[in-house]
């Protein structure tokens, strides 16, 4: 017969292992049952074994399993107490389902990134101004040097109404701003110089409404006059602006162009983010063979037989969204894969701009030798088509929730 | 206006890649559409509309001059003989519309053209017709001046008459559509009839052709505005039109005559016969031009040097002579009759600016002067609804001022139609909105549409009433009042969570709104309210808030056997009726005393109509009531309520005591008593 007492402490050390096993305090409690239950329990089956040991020996084995069931007991109390405090207390939660999010609006695309103009013009010292968004010939185009039968006019398709209605200013009005150029007439005629502001608003046009075009959107037009204001000033600030707006790391440059009330007019481009400039695509296809890609060059299958396109003179028209859709590349163009986003030129138009035409300031009575003033105009449409990377314009008058909820808020 | 390279280099010696002289004409202002690396090269330029000398080749050729100081070749041209008159009776009866005419007669032999000439023609985007034809659009491709060729057999005189059409007038055009014409249209007529509308499209009737023997070639200067209005008044946009409506150049009718004599030579395709006849009654007076070098710099802020002005202006056809005085340098500036959008010193700055180059320029900021004061108050309102609207958990739509008009006709005063659009795209924009709930009620059904159920959204923005432009802000709101949660179920939305974003608004803008039963089309019966506000006593109607009627909501696709709830605010009228800087009021320094009192009245009593009472029955320390509970069900009799409000009582000077309070409370109960016959519960 082996020793009895080699029986006990391979007990203890199967004790120990168990318990080290046991998780949760349903196991531990199990291993007590095990151990020290009084009829099946493991140290109570050791005891009566003992009955077949030597009677010189039962005191000691006796007092061996006693003082291993002491043992046992005291290691399993504290392992209890251990699992009973970690235990959560009474009305604790599950910290892992959702809580209650207050409900938040969101702020539309075109109110955040206005806001943000705003805000930056605002630091440059520009007053903000808002006006009727009806108007009268005279204000939306004569007295910007667009008499009636000026070609200018053309680019500009304006909806017109079906009979006067009083406008916001007061006055009879008989169309739908297509720009909001309207109101700087209306602050110069009643403010003198110096002026500086920024004019925001809604205008229309007699536009299709697709991915590119929409009969309403959103402008932020200004203007600048003083006794030394020059076209350096109107390159220093627009630059600020473009940098702010789109980032220090886009390239600007300014491109004379023709609106008819500024003389000279420039077109700010900045460069294009897609293809860093390059007019390049960014991932050219595997199969075709890059070729130097020309700046300023993207094949318009339109030219052929067609009249010359019109030219686009309003300040407005610049910044709007006249993305056109990305020519098929390699239709008319020999194939050479190009960027998308700027039609390979590299670039992107974002606003117009110009000195003011003498004839606006003859017109709201200011001295043309006197002042000189210039002015700008963008699409803030455009502008959030581009920063945001949006593809269809229209999503912006949808007013879909899950386009909406994208925006911070 | 696609330009052929090799055409542009006889005219100027350019060098250089067809995408290098793209990009610094381009830069010049010449905006590029594309660049075609072809067998003949072409640039595709994007001409605005004060350019048209350079909707042709030649114009492109100065620029290109002024750019690489490269000498200008005029195509050639040869003088056109003289001899005996031609039997052709030429009347200018109307030089208001028509300030110069000029036509020639030729002998001619109609064939093909050789290839050289449709190539150019065919690369520049004209079809290639015959001989005469390719020639006259060929002289215009080049010097950009349009000219017409008459069958002259087909002419009755043989007669030309330059007059306004007659009312009533009809004729065929060369597209074979015959046209109604007024008397504010040009026509080129023979003896009888219109031959022509002048600078605009030829007639079918004197059209040349296979056994045209002898033409009348006309090259004449239309006056744009009547050039454009025939144009657009019959949708017939040419290349003639696109170049008079912008302006022609008056001095080159008889230059396109003597180019196209040289190419009909060259053709073999005919022989001048006779003189020139050419009708200029007024000739032009050159236009000169003072341009000063300090004006320069003061539009451009930086010194052009001198010299640049003179080596800018001359390759573009200006002619400069130096002008000057004790002010500085300063020229005087002929300009030449092809720059029509010449006619001021500005324009003269932009010449120099641009081919000086405005990258050139240096990069400043404008001095300020004053301080700006501060934005329109219509602003700061708007931002703060923003503010406080996307907070109440609305987010903001952009709608369309203009709407159907079926959409709008609900939302009119009784009585009005909403104003509308002259010339609408469609019917779906046909009116001008007379409210923001149409638009926003159409952007609720397309959420729906795509699985969302709870929608809340609001807009800012104008709307078109019969008093006229205004601005707006509403909302509208259905579905749930707060997320679905696993904790609890959802509860839909009614109408006094409305009502409170209403008052949320109030109380954001400080004006004290107040709510009264009211009938609106657009609203559901007896669950609408007008929204006032009281300024100076005097109360104004500035809104209405309720359920959308579910005839409106269902007509626009919304769930009938749901509820959609939605509020309008003038927002002019509201900004106006808040209240100015307000002073803090000190803290009560006293406790408060509250009881409630639950009493039995009728269910038709308006609660406003309680409050009211108790506010009169109550003494100045009654410093709150707020309904707490409306019970209708087992215990109240059919026909009433039970309707608990709690009454807070506080002085500002001293403790209320208990007694104090209990007798308010009472003469409150018998006031309710004697004015409703209510009974404390």
């Amino acid at each position: 017969m082996t020793d009895p007492s080699r029986h006990i402490d391979e007990l203890r050390d199967q004790f120990t292992r168990d318990l080290e096993q046991a998780g949760a305090e349903a196991e531990v409690r199990a291993v007590r049952d095990r151990y020290l239950s009084r009829r099946s329990g493991l140290v109570s089956g050791l005891l009566r074994t003992l009955g077949s040991a030597p009677p010189e020996d039962r005191p000691r084995l006796g007092q061996l399993v006693n003082r291993l069931k002491a043992d046992i007991d005291e290691r399993l109390a504290a392992r209890l107490a251990a699992v009973a405090s970690a235990r959560p207390p009474k009305g604790s939660v599950d910290v892992t389902l959702p809580g209650r999010v207050p409900a938040v609006g969101h702020r539309h695309p075109l109110s955040i990134l206005r806001e943000e103009i705003e805000g930056i013009f605002t630091r440059y010292g520009f007053l903000i101004i808002e006006g009727p968004e009806l108007e009268d010939d005279y204000h939306n185009f004569e007295a910007l040097n667009m008499p009636p039968e000026h070609p200018a006019r053309d680019m500009q398709d304006t909806l017109y109404l079906g009979g006067a209605v009083r406008s916001l200013a007061g006055a009879a009005a008989t169309l739908l701003r297509t720009h909001t150029s309207g109101m700087q007439i209306r602050h110069m005629e009643t403010h003198p110089p110096p002026v500086r502001l920024i004019a925001p608003g809604r205008v229309y046009r007699r536009d299709n409404f697709d991915l590119t075009h929409t009969p309403m959107f959103t402008q932020v037009e200004g203007l600048v006059v003083g006794e030394t204001v020059t076209l350096a000033d109107l390159k220093g600030t627009l630059t600020a602006f473009a940098h702010e707006l789109f980032g220090a790391e886009r390239r600007v440059r300014f491109r004379p162009s023709f609106f008819p009330y500024t003389e000279p007019s420039a077109e700010l481009d900045i460069s294009c983010a897609a293809c860093g400039g390059t007019g390049r695509a960014a991932k050219p296809e595997a199969a075709s063979t890059v070729r130097p890609v020309p700046v300023e060059s993207a094949p318009m299958s339109s030219g052929r037989g067609a009249v010359p396109p019109e030219p686009a003179p309003t300040l407005a028209d610049r910044g709007r969204a006249s993305t056109e859709p990305a020519q098929t590349l390699g239709s008319g163009g020999g194939g050479t894969p190009g960027c998308a986003m700027c039609k390979r030129t590299g670039w992107l138009e974002i606003l117009g701009s110009g000195m003011v035409h003498p004839a606006v300031f003859e017109a709201v009575g200011y001295d043309p030798e006197q002042y000189t003033g210039f002015a700008f105009g963008m699409g803030i449409e455009r502008a959030a088509l581009l920063k945001w990377g949006v593809e269809d314009i229209r999503l912006f008058y949808e007013n879909d929730l899950r386009f909406l909820e994208q925006f911070p808020l | 206006m696609r330009i052929v390279l090799p055409w542009l280099s006889e005219l100027v010696p350019i060098s250089g890649s067809p995408d290098e002289v793209a990009r610094e004409l381009g830069l010049r202002g010449l905006e590029v559409a594309s660049v075609e690396n072809g067998r003949l090269p072409v640039i595709d330029f994007e001409i605005t509309a004060n350019r048209p000398d350079c909707l042709s080749h030649l114009g492109i050729a100065r620029e290109a001059s002024a750019i690489w100081a490269l000498p200008l070749t005029l195509p050639a041209t040869m003088p056109v003989a003289g001899g005996p008159p031609e039997p052709l009776d030429v009347r200018l009866e109307d030089a208001s519309l028509c300030p110069r005419y000029c036509v020639q007669v030729f002998e001619v032999r109609i064939g093909p053209s050789p290839a050289w000439l449709t190539a150019r023609l065919e690369a520049a985007g004209v079809r290639p017709i015959n001989n005469i034809v390719d020639v006259t659009n060929y002289v215009m491709l080049e010097i950009g001046q349009p000219m017409h060729a008459f069958d002259l057999e087909r002419l009755a005189g043989p007669a030309l008459v330059i007059r306004r059409a007659r009312e009533g007038e009809r004729l065929v055009t060369l597209d074979g559509v015959e046209r109604a014409l007024d008397s504010e249209m040009l026509v080129i007529g023979d003896a009888e009839r219109a031959s022509a509308l002048g600078g605009v499209m030829g007639g079918r009737d004197s059209e040349i052709g296979a056994g045209t023997r002898r033409i009348a070639l006309e090259s004449a200067y239309f006056r744009p505005t009547s050039v454009r209005r025939t144009s657009k008044r019959l949708g017939l946009k040419t290349e003639a039109a696109i170049r008079f409506e912008r302006g022609g150049d008056i001095e080159t009718p008889p230059v396109g005559i003597a180019r196209a004599a040289v190419l009909f030579e060259r053709l073999g395709a005919g022989r001048p016969l006779g003189a020139l006849i050419d009708r200029y009654p007024a000739p032009r007076t050159p236009t000169t031009v003072r341009l000063r070098a300090a004006r320069i710099a003061r539009l451009l802020g930086h010194e052009v040097p001198a010299r640049d002005v003179a080596r800018i202006l001359e390759p573009l056809g200006f002619v400069v002579q130096a002008d000057a005085d004790a002010d500085g340098p300063a020229w005087l500036v002929t300009v030449p009759s092809f720059r029509v959008d010449v006619t001021r010193e500005a324009d003269l700055i932009e010449e120099v600016g641009r081919h000086y180059g405005f990258d050139r320029l240096p990069v400043t900021f404008p001095a300020l002067s004053e301080p700006q004061p501060p934005p329109s108050p219509s602003l700061t309102r708007d931002r703060l609804l923003r503010r406080v609207l996307t907070a109440a958990g609305f987010s903001e739509s952009v709608t369309f001022a203009f709407i159907e008009r079926q959409a709008a006709q609900p939302f009119c005063e009784p009585g009005t139609d909403p104003a509308a659009i002259a010339n609408p795209l469609s019917e779906k924009f046909a009116v001008l909105r007379p409210s923001l709930l149409p638009g926003l009620l159409d952007s609720c059904v397309h959420n729906r549409r795509r699985e969302r159920r709870d929608v809340r959204l609001f807009e800012t923005g104008s709307r078109f009433t019969a008093e006229g432009e205004g601005r707006a802000a509403a909302f509208v709101w259905c579905g749930a009042t707060v997320a679905p949660h696993w904790s609890m179920p959802a509860r839909e939305v009614d109408f006094f969570d409305a009502k409170g974003v209403v008052q949320l608004l109030g109380r954001a803008l400080g004006v004290d709104l107040d709510f009264a039963p009211a009938e609106r089309p657009y609203l559901a019966w007896g669950r609408a309210a007008e929204i006032a506000a009281t300024t100076d006593g005097d109360r104004r109607v500035i809104g209405a808030v309720g359920q959308i009627a579910p005839a409106v909501a269902e007509a626009r696709g919304f769930p009938a056997a749901e509820e959609l709830y939605a509020a309008e605010l003038d927002v002019t009228a509201l900004g106006a009726a808040t209240r100015g800087d307000r002073t803090v009021d000190a803290l009560p320094r006293y406790p408060s005393i509250v009881r409630d009192v639950s009493v039995l009245v009728d269910e038709a009593l308006p609660a406003g109509t309680v409050r009211g009472t108790i506010r009169a029955a109550a003494p100045p320390t009654l410093i709150s009531i707020v309904e707490f509970d409306r019970y209708q069900g087992p215990g109240v009799r059919e026909g009433q309520i039970s309707l608990s409000v709690r009454l807070t009582f506080r002085a500002p000077d001293r403790t209320l005591t208990d007694e104090e309070a209990d007798a308010a409370t009472t003469a409150i109960v018998e006031a309710l008593r004697a004015a409703h016959g209510a009974e404390r519960r």
